[in-house]
C-alpha cells in the first residue's frame, strides 16, 4: 500500500531531525549546558588558569600567597636541562610502551575471545578483572610480588634466570621501569581488549567468509576485512591510552616514587615531586604546562591523521 | 582438515586459559598472602595456596585498623560522585545530541581537554580554592572534585546514547503537550537506561579508586578513604602483611564483583557512546 505520494509527503528522519533542531533551539541548549559549563569552569578552568599563572612565578608551597613574578625563567630552566630531558625521555618510553603493549595484547586477546568456544562469555568477563581493580590495591600487591627477598615474581624471575642477586626489580635502575610497565599493562590491556572486541563484533561475518572462500589466508583476511573495520576504534583507543598514560600518577608514585635514580620519573611524577618534595609550585606548574602541551599536540596529530584516513577511505 | 581445526581450537583454549591465569593471579596472590601466617610468609619454598585456618584475619583487621571507616568513606564518595555526575551530565548530553547551537564545538572541545588534565597538576590550585570555600577536610569536597573529572566522559557517552534514540518519539510527546524538559525525563531517560547504568559504574569506580585528591585535600584520619588508608601501607613493613592484604582484598573485591555484575551494560553503553559518537 505504499504509494509514491505517501512516501513523498513523509520527510526522511534526518530532515525532520534537522527541522526539529532549527525550529526550537532558542535558549534551551544554553540553559541545558550552563550548569556543567559553570561547574567545569570552577573546578577545572579556573585552577588551570591559576596553574598557568603560577608557572610564571617563583612560589613556595610553604607560603603560597607570596608569588614572585619571574617571567619565563621556570621554562627556560627546563629547556635543555639534562635532568628534564631524562624526564621527557622516560615519559616517552613509558607512554609508548603502554600503548604498544596494551593495544597489542588487547588486540590479541580480543581476537582470541572473538572466536566461538565453550565458556567464552565467562572468559570475556574474567579477563576484565584487572581493569576493575583499584590502582592503589594494584600497586600494593605488585610491590609485594616484586619484593626483593620474598616476592613471588622475584622468585619466578630468578627461576627463569631473569634476576640475579638479591636486588629487587623496583630497586634496580634498569629493571624498575619494566616492572612499572608490566603492572600498568596488566591493569589497562583488558580495557583495550573489551573495546576492540566490541568493535570486532561489528565486522561482517559474510565478508569474512567470502574472503575465506576466495582462498585468502588468515593474515590477508585480517588485513583486508577485519583491520579496516576496526581501525578507527583502535586509533581512538590508542589516543586515549596515550593521554591516560601521560597523566598516570597513582600506580607509578606508589610503586617507585619516580626512582630509583629517576628511572621511572615521568612528567606527572616530576610535577608532583617539584610541588610537594621540593615545594617549588612555580617550577611544578611549568612542568605541568609542558605535559599538557605534549598531550594537546598528540591530540591534534591524532585528529589530523584520522581526518586524512577518513578522506582517503571516502575517495576509494 | 578436521584434525587441524581441533588442534587450533585446543591451542586457542590453552591461550585463553593462560591469559585468564595471568590476569587473575595478582588478585589470587592477594588472597593467598592475606591467608598466610606471618611465620609461613617468609618461609621457603613459598606457600602457593591459602591457609584456610587464617580466615579470621578478615575479622581482626576491623578491630585493629579503621578499615570500616575507610570503606564507608570510599562508598560515600563513590555514591556521591555517581549521583552528582549523572545529575549534571544528562542535560548537556541532550543538548549536544539534539541541538545545533553556536558554541557546540567549543563545548565539545572543552569536555575533551579535561581528559588531559592530570589530577596531580590541579591539586595545588584546588587546595587553595577549597581552603577559601571551606571544603578542605570534607567528603563533599572530594565528591565535587571527582565529579569534575567524570562529568565530561559521562556527558560524551550519554550524548552518543541519545543520538541513538529516534527523534519521532519526542515529537509525539511534544504534540501531547510535553515540555522539552518533561520529554527528556519521561521519554529519553528510560530509553538510555543501559548507558546510564554504564556511566554510573564509571563514576562510581572513579570515586571508589581516586587517590591524589583524597590524599591531599583530606588530613582528618576520620575522613580517609580506603585508597589513602591502603596507600599508607605500600612498602611499609610494620603492619603484618596479611592484614594489609586482607584490607586490600576487601577494597578490591567489592569493586570487581560490582563490575562483573553490571559489565554487560558497561560495554554496551560505552560502545553506544564512544565508538559511534
Amino acid at each position: 500500500m505504499t504509494s509514491p505520494s505517501l512516501t513523498a509527503k513523509v520527510p526522511s528522519r534526518e530532515m525532520r531531525q534537522a527541522k526539529a533542531k532549527a525550529a526550537r533551539v532558542g535558549w534551551t541548549p544554553y540553559l541545558f549546558a550552563a550548569p556543567v559549563v559553570l561547574y567545569l569552569l570552577v573546578f577545572q578552568g579556573y585552577p588551570l588558569l591559576q596553574e598557568l599563572y603560577l608557572s610564571f612565578t617563583s612560589t613556595s608551597l610553604l607560603s603560597p600567597g607570596k608569588q614572585v613574578s619571574i617571567g619565563m625563567r621556570n621554562y627556560t630552566d627546563l629547556v635543555g636541562a639534562a635532568e628534564f630531558n631524562r624526564v621527557l625521555w622516560t615519559t616517552f618510553i613509558y607512554t609508548l610502551a603502554c600503548v604498544v603493549f596494551s593495544v597489542g595484547l588487547g588486540l590479541g586477546t580480543a581476537l582470541l575471545l572473538n572466536a566461538p568456544f565453550r565458556g567464552r562469555g565467562v572468559a570475556r568477563s574474567l579477563i576484565t578483572i584487572p581493569w576493575a581493580a583499584p590502582p592503589v590495591a594494584v600497586a600494593l600487591i605488585f610491590v609485594w610480588m616484586f619484593n626483593a627477598q620474598y616476592g613471588v615474581l622475584q622468585q619466578a624471575f630468578q627461576w627463569v634466570g631473569l634476576s640475579e642477586g638479591m636486588e629487587g626489580w623496583l630497586n634496580n635502575p634498569s629493571r624498575a621501569l619494566p616492572a612499572v610497565l608490566l603492572t600498568t599493562v596488566w591493569q589497562i590491556f583488558p580495557f583495550a581488549s573489551v573495546v576492540i572486541l566490541s568493535s570486532l563484533q561489528g565486522v561482517s561475518s559474510e565478508l569474512r567468509e567470502a574472503a575465506v572462500i576466495d582462498g585468502a589466508d588468515r593474515l590477508s583476511v585480517f588485513g583486508a576485512v577485519v583491520w579496516p573495520a576496526i581501525r578507527p576504534t583502535v586509533m581512538l583507543l590508542t589516543m586515549f591510552i596515550t593521554i591516560w598514560s601521560l597523566r598516570r600518577f597513582d600506580l607509578i608514585w606508589l610503586m617507585t616514587q619516580g626512582g630509583p635514580i629517576g628511572r621511572t620519573n615521568t612528567l606527572v611524577i616530576e610535577l608532583y615531586r617539584r610541588a610537594f618534595t621540593f615545594r617549588e609550585l612555580g617550577e611544578a606548574a611549568a612542568v605541568g604546562m609542558v605535559g599538557l602541551s605534549v598531550a594537546l599536540l598528540i591530540t591534534v596529530v591524532y585528529f589530523r591523521l584520522s581526518l586524512r584516513a577518513e578522506r582517503a577511505a571516502g575517495q576509494r | 582438515m578436521n584434525n587441524t581445526l581441533d588442534w587450533r581450537h585446543a591451542l586457542r583454549v590453552m591461550a585463553v586459559l593462560a591469559m585468564l591465569g595471568l590476569t587473575a593471579f595478582p588478585i589470587y596472590w592477594m588472597m593467598v598472602t592475606s591467608m598466610t601466617s606471618s611465620a609461613d610468609l617468609f618461609a621457603s619454598p613459598t606457600h602457593l595456596t591459602p591457609d584456610m585456618k587464617q580466615w579470621p584475619v578478615f575479622g581482626k583487621v576491623f578491630s585493629a585498623t579503621p578499615v570500616a571507616t575507610w570503606l564507608k568513606n570510599s562508598a560515600i564518595v563513590a555514591l556521591g560522585t555517581t549521583l552528582l555526575s549523572l545529575a549534571l551530565a544528562v542535560l548537556p548530553a541532550y543538548a549536544l545530541s539534539r541541538f545545533r547551537f553556536a558554541g557546540v564545538g567549543l563545548l565539545g572541545l572543552g569536555l575533551f581537554v579535561t581528559q588531559m588534565l592530570p589530577e596531580a597538576m590541579l591539586v595545588v590550585p584546588l587546595y587553595a580554592i577549597f581552603g577559601q570555600l571551606s571544603l578542605l577536610n570534607t567528603l563533599t569536597g572530594l565528591i565535587l572534585v571527582n565529579t569534575a573529572f567524570t562529568v565530561p566522559v559521562i556527558t560524551w557517552i550519554l550524548k552518543g546514547a541519545i543520538d541513538g534514540v529516534p527523534i519521532d518519539i519526542e515529537e509525539a510527546a511534544s504534540i501531547d503537550g510535553c515540555s522539552r524538559l518533561g520529554t527528556v525525563f519521561t521519554m529519553v531517560i528510560p530509553l538510555i537506561a543501559p548507558s546510564l547504568a554504564a556511566t554510573a559504574v564509571i563514576a562510581f569506580f572513579h570515586g571508589w579508586n581516586e587517590y591524589v585528591f583524597a590524599q591531599t585535600l583530606i588530613s582528618d584520619p576520620n575522613l580517609h578513604t580506603a585508597s589513602v588508608g591502603l596507600a599508607g601501607f605500600v612498602g611499609e613493613l610494620s603492619t603484618p602483611l596479611h592484614s594489609v592484604m586482607a584490607i586490600g582484598l576487601m577494597y578490591t573485591l567489592p569493586a570487581v564483583f560490582f563490575y562483573l555484575l553490571v559489565q554487560r551494560y558497561v560495554v554496551a553503553g560505552m560502545t553506544a557512546g564512544s565508538v559511534k559518537g
